[in-house]
């Protein structure tokens, strides 16, 4: 398996380790193509019995991915598995099962009416003598001793929708572990828990690593790495880009090989003087569950907003935007104090590129003009009368600005390319008369030459006084186009990079850091 | 970040488990008895009881199927042709057992369809049975020739209006087949397996469950209960007839969504939608007793359903 590698990992990877034997589970050679993204590419990796296995990478580096190859969800395209040593075929998740693979998901695979006993043992109910029937008395008693096992003081009989978020993830570990697995794959299961939880999970853990248990464990927190680590792993877009043990490795090393490309990226941007504050951000919490959320965007300026996925830098956009409700704090859009939905933000000059351009932000089937013409409506035909000669020209002159490539206004949006159908977006709000853009993920499927045609727009928005708060995980994005940006972690601002201060290590270590 | 997982912990406060559908039965009985004397007499009730057995017949397996975050709305035409079915086969051969095999034949056929079109083609539920409605109501007539099936023996029409034990047959009927569809719910694989149909398809899969045969077969167990239905729907108009049944679903679903069973996730109970079907009988009754036509009935079930429904969301509704 160290053969495999063949990615030029960072010098200080440690290459050879001593020969442990057959490996409990092999995977080799693993390639996962989606339409336009190569999710997996070549990628080799090895367990042993007893040990805790780290993955490491960046969001889409690939990691859930191998993991849904690894039990069933996903079929590899090409690649092969060994179990003890003999080759394997995983196509289905019962063939994992077969081989003794368990998996905790990150997203729930809880059914929420049914109680926490039947999720534990959903496909593996125990059958009474009575032929037909189940036997609810043995369901309760094995379920008690699982939650007892991981210390979950909750009822088996409490139906899974009524618990917390905590409750719920570690029912899904106990789930997983009812399974007697010999390898348990754990995606990110602390993401969820308290510290008294994480605490009993990692003795847990322990416990089953003595009997022998292999353990796939993927996070983002660095001191779960060094701590409970036996190997590492670290993926980057879809391939394995070297191995590591935590002895002989260090935090910042990790991060170099998780950010790891030699950054070759140069996105057109003129830096100046910002002006007026324009958004606002004091002391914002919201039922989302973001909390503290301090920020200030100038005009002239285009702010980031950066962390994992799940950090609460999407639920910050929807706060400013009204469309989640805000529990204490206050928005300030060019000076006044913000009130009211998404329908006020609109008339106030706020727009928001969503990530998911093709369900929240176009109307696919229509034409470009329909979509140029459909957040402005208002500033277009103040009287109320739609009149298509003038959403024509108003089209025509939005497409001939942004450079949209479409062979003329009545093409259908669905038909366009990825950066094309983001510039439509951008220029429904122009429209609109917007002069506050936030963008979330603005370059998600779209390819690198478009990407910097995006940028080169977003630069000129603001060359023109427009302010722009931009959230993407591209992290090379926001410290080549970005005049500061925010860190986010755990649903708050953890920091606050200048010019100066931008890079992706910097980014990445606050980021994923405890403490 | 723990102090969320901790409150995000805590568990909802369990709120007082009454049912809109349980208020609004009762607040109907009273309205009912103030109005009309009679209404509260044993035979009324019993009259009650007995009306609301061919509905029951359909709103359980209806349950089930919503659950699944399916919908059949061709319950009511496959009971007419089933009940056609079963008439003109009594009445040429006097056998009751070939009539009721005739018909839950018909019915398991349809199901079958329904659940094939649902759980293999992907086709939503909703145009799924849309489209064997209109296959069931065109076969009713074409079998029947328009024409009503009449001749029905006498050991058929006792099934409705005889008793057993000093107990109506129907009230029998609808109380073993509730308790089989307790069961079914509660204590069986299946049971289990519904709710994850409508409340968590991944899981299933995840789990390595062959759940398009399960989805398959609740629509199939709806369309023989349409057959059963059809066996007390035959006695009871004492004929087959291929209008008998037109629009029995809406009043299955109307009682389905009455008692509480949720259109999302797999979250519905049995005893809900007997309250359901209940309320459906007790209003229709009531309605008859101070005579309201039928047309108007209709509508009243209708706004109902509205008035249960948006007490159920006022309690759901937290502040």
């Amino acid at each position: 398996m160290r053969a495999a590698v063949k990615s030029p990992p960072a010098p200080e990877v440690v290459e050879e380790k001593p020969d442990l034997g057959t490996p409990l589970l092999e995977l080799k050679g693993i390639s996962k193509q989606f339409p336009g993204v190569k999710a997996l590419d070549d990628v080799s990796f090895a367990i042993w019995p007893g040990e805790v296995h780290m993955l490491l990478g960046e969001n889409g580096a690939g990691k859930s991915s191998l993991m849904k190859c690894l039990c069933g969800a996903y079929q590899a395209d090409t690649g092969a598995y060994f179990h003890m040593g003999e080759k394997v075929e995983i196509r289905t998740p019962t063939d994992a099962k077969k081989l003794g693979i368990a998996v905790i998901f990150q997203e729930f695979s809880l059914v929420p009416y049914l109680d926490v006993a039947q999720n534990i043992f959903l496909g593996r109910e125990f059958k009474s003598k009575i032929p037909g029937l189940l036997d609810r008395r043995r369901l309760y008693a094995e379920a008690q001793k699982v939650l007892d096992r991981i210390g979950l003081e909750v009822d088996p009989r409490t139906k899974v929708h009524t618990l917390g978020v905590a409750q719920q993830q570690m029912v899904e570990i106990a789930k997983a572990l009812s399974q007697d697995a010999s390898i348990l794959v754990m995606d990110e299961p602390t993401a969820a828990l308290s510290d008294r939880e994480t605490e009993r999970l990692f003795a847990v853990m322990r416990q089953l690593q003595a009997k022998g248990t292999a353990i796939v464990y993927i996070s983002h927190r660095m001191a779960e790495v060094f701590a409970l680590g036996d190997r590492i792993t670290v993926l980057r877009d879809g391939k394995n880009v070297g191995h590591a043990v935590p002895g002989e490795t260090s935090p910042d090393q990790l991060v170099r090989m998780m950010v790891g490309r030699t950054v070759d990226m140069s996105y057109p941007r003129n830096f100046r003087a910002p002006g007026d504050v324009v958004l606002e951000l004091k002391d914002i919490s919201a039922t989302t569950g973001i909390a503290d959320i301090n920020l200030v965007v100038r005009a002239g300026e285009i702010v980031g907003l950066c962390g994992l996925v799940g950090s609460g830098r999407t639920e910050v956009a929807r706060a400013v935007f009204g469309a989640d409700a805000i529990t204490s704090g206050e928005v300030r859009v060019f000076g006044r104090i913000k009130q009211g939905g998404p329908d006020v933000a609109a008339t106030e000059g706020i727009a928001l590129i969503p990530e998911s351009r093709k369900t929240e932000g176009l109307a696919l089937i229509r034409t470009v003009s329909d979509n140029l013409a459909v957040a402005g409506l208002p500033k277009l035909f103040p009287n109320h009368l739609f009149s298509p000669g003038r959403a024509r020209r108003s089209a025509e002159a939005l497409i001939k600005r942004l450079r949209i490539a479409t062979p003329s206004p009545n093409q259908s949006v669905g038909l366009l390319s990825g950066g094309n159908q983001q510039k439509v977006v951008i220029g429904k709000w122009l429209a609109a008369g917007a002069r506050l853009f936030i963008f979330d993920e603005p370059t998600r499927g779209i390819d690198v030459g478009a990407k910097s045609e995006i940028f080169a727009l977003i630069d000129q928005l603001v060359a023109e006084g427009a302010a722009v708060l931009m959230i993407s995980s591209e992290q090379a994005e926001i410290v080549h186009v970005c005049d500061r940006a925010y860190v986010m972690r755990g649903r708050r601002i953890v920091g606050e990079l200048s010019r100066s201060e931008l890079s992706e290590e910097n980014i990445v270590r606050m980021g994923m850091h405890d403490e | 970040m723990s102090d969320h997982a901790l409150s995000a912990a805590q568990p909802r406060p369990r709120l007082p488990a009454i049912p809109g559908v349980a208020i609004v039965l009762v607040a109907l009985a009273l309205v009912f008895a103030a109005i009309s004397p009679n209404f509260l007499s044993t035979g009324n009730l019993s009259n009650i009881l007995v009306q609301s057995v061919i509905l029951l017949l359909l709103a359980m397996p209806m349950t089930l199927i919503i659950m699944t975050e399916g919908l059949d709305l061709s319950m009511g035409a496959v009971l007419t042709l089933a009940s056609l079915v079963l008439a003109l086969t009594v009445v040429s051969t006097q056998s009751l057992v070939l009539g009721l095999a005739g018909a839950v034949g018909v019915g398991l056929a349809f199901g079958f369809v329904n659940g094939w079109l649902v759980s293999s083609l992907r086709i939503p539920p909703f145009v799924a049975t849309l489209g064997t409605l209109g296959v069931a109501q065109g076969l009713a007539l074409i079998v029947s020739d328009g024409q009503s099936v009449v001749g029905i023996p006498r050991f058929l029409r006792q099934v409705y209006s005889g008793e057993t034990a000093g107990i109506p047959n129907p009230i029998l009927i609808g109380a073993a087949f509730y308790a089989l569809f307790h069961v079914l719910l509660y204590h069986t694989k299946f049971g289990v397996y519904i709710r994850a149909l409508g409340g968590n398809r991944d899981a299933l899969t995840l789990a390595g469950v062959k759940w398009q045969r399960m989805l398959v077969a609740v629509y199939m167990l709806g369309g023989a209960m349409a057959g059963v239905a059809a066996l007390l729907l035959t006695a009871r108009i004492n004929a087959g007839h291929p209008t008998a049944a037109i629009g029995m679903e809406f009043d299955a679903i109307a009682a389905v969504a009455l008692g509480g069973t949720s259109f999302e996730r797999g979250n519905g109970w049995i005893f809900g939608t007997l309250l359901g079907v209940l309320t459906v009988g007790v209003l229709r009754n009531g309605l008859n007793l101070m005579a309201v036509p039928s047309s108007a009935q209709v509508a009243a079930t209708g706004a109902l359903v509205i008035v249960a429904l948006f007490l159920d969301g006022l309690r759901s509704r937290k502040p």
